[in-house]
């Protein structure tokens, strides 16, 4: 009997693949991006429709549900991507910061020469 | 000795007129930094001043003061700057204590502030807790840390090079400035508030314990 938490994360996979080809159309993503999330979409679906097929692995790694699973791994995920956001933020800050110095400094000495 | 003051504003139209006009009175050699102001504060600055640099947005105080030390050093070849706030806290008639300290071999000047009864509790409170902690973590005690009224030769802006982009910059410099062994001298310059204070929020000086701590574990 599937649960209605089963339904809402295969609704949720399938907006997932309905928001990368809308990217994919905008030309946002490439091929090999659309390949990756569409992978990883389909298979979150499919751990949606048949969470059994991992009860080799939870027992093994001794999580009682394979959406206790899922949670930890999908914290791990955004535990990875805030960090990765984090180094990108300051990455930009900083080249922001260069250009507009480096631009009024510029400014200013096309304004002396004439 | 070619001195230059290097001021930094952000909309500050309500009170550079003033400022502008009593430093020059002192010196010629001024440097204004609009850091990406929505209001007139940088036509203010071209009516009174040749050297005027305009960031397209706001960067920040420390980003200013770097454009403005930038200029001074490499364009005008100063051989020291004073850097003073373009909100009237600083009095221009404080500038000749920089400058006597610079022309007798000073590195560094820091301006401190002498509290009086007049003082906010806040400011003076968490002005000594700002010493007291930075005291902690460098080793040196300096008074009235958050003070922008102070001075550097071009050798010890080579060796700064600080990365802090905001208000955090005045910990930054003194925090490198202790770190690097440089000597530094003190005035005593007078203490100015506004009823309307921009200043340090107690959520700023969250944020410059927090950045004390890691450029701590940093340099």
């Amino acid at each position: 009997m599937i649960s209605i938490i089963q339904i809402l994360s295969v609704i949720f996979g399938i907006f997932m693949l309905y928001v990368v080809r809308i990217h994919r159309k905008k030309e946002v993503l490439d091929r090999n991006e659309v390949f990756f999330w569409n992978t990883l979409w389909l298979g979150f679906i499919y751990v949606a429709f048949f969470p059994q097929t991992f009860r080799g692995l939870i027992q093994r790694l001794q999580i009682a549900r394979v959406f206790d699973l899922l949670v930890i791994v999908a914290f791990m995920i955004i535990t990875f991507i805030t960090f990765q956001n984090r180094i990108t933020i300051k990455n930009l800050s900083r080249k922001l910061e260069e250009i507009i110095r480096k631009k009024a400094l510029y400014e200013k000495s096309k304004i002396s020469k004439n | 000795m070619k001195i230059f003051v290097v001021i930094p504003g952000f909309n500050e139209e309500k009170y550079l007129e003033k400022v502008l006009h009593d430093i020059l009175k002192i010196t010629k050699n001024v440097v204004y930094i609009d850091d990406g102001s929505h209001d007139k504060s940088a036509i203010i600055a071209k009516k009174h001043l040749q050297d005027v640099l305009v960031h397209e947005v706001n960067l920040g105080k420390g980003a200013a003061l770097k454009t403005g030390c930038e200029y001074a050093f490499k364009k005008l070849k100063a051989d020291a700057v004073v850097f003073m706030d373009s909100d009237k806290q600083h009095n221009p008639s404080d500038l000749s204590k920089f400058i006597k300290k610079l022309e007798g071999g000073a590195d560094v000047v820091f301006g401190v502030r002498a509290f009086d009864a007049h003082t906010p509790f806040i400011r003076l409170y968490g002005n000594k807790f700002a010493s007291f902690f930075f005291n902690l973590l460098f080793g040196k005690y300096i008074t009235d840390i958050p003070s922008g009224y102070k001075a550097i030769t071009r050798s010890v802006y080579k060796k700064l090079e600080w990365t802090a982009v905001g208000y955090e910059v005045e910990i930054e410099i003194a925090a490198r400035v202790a770190k690097n062994n440089i000597s530094y001298e003190i005035v005593e310059i007078k203490t100015i508030y506004h009823d309307v204070d921009k200043g340090v929020s107690l959520l700023d000086a969250l944020n410059i314990m927090k950045f004390l701590v890691q450029l701590k574990l940093s340099l």
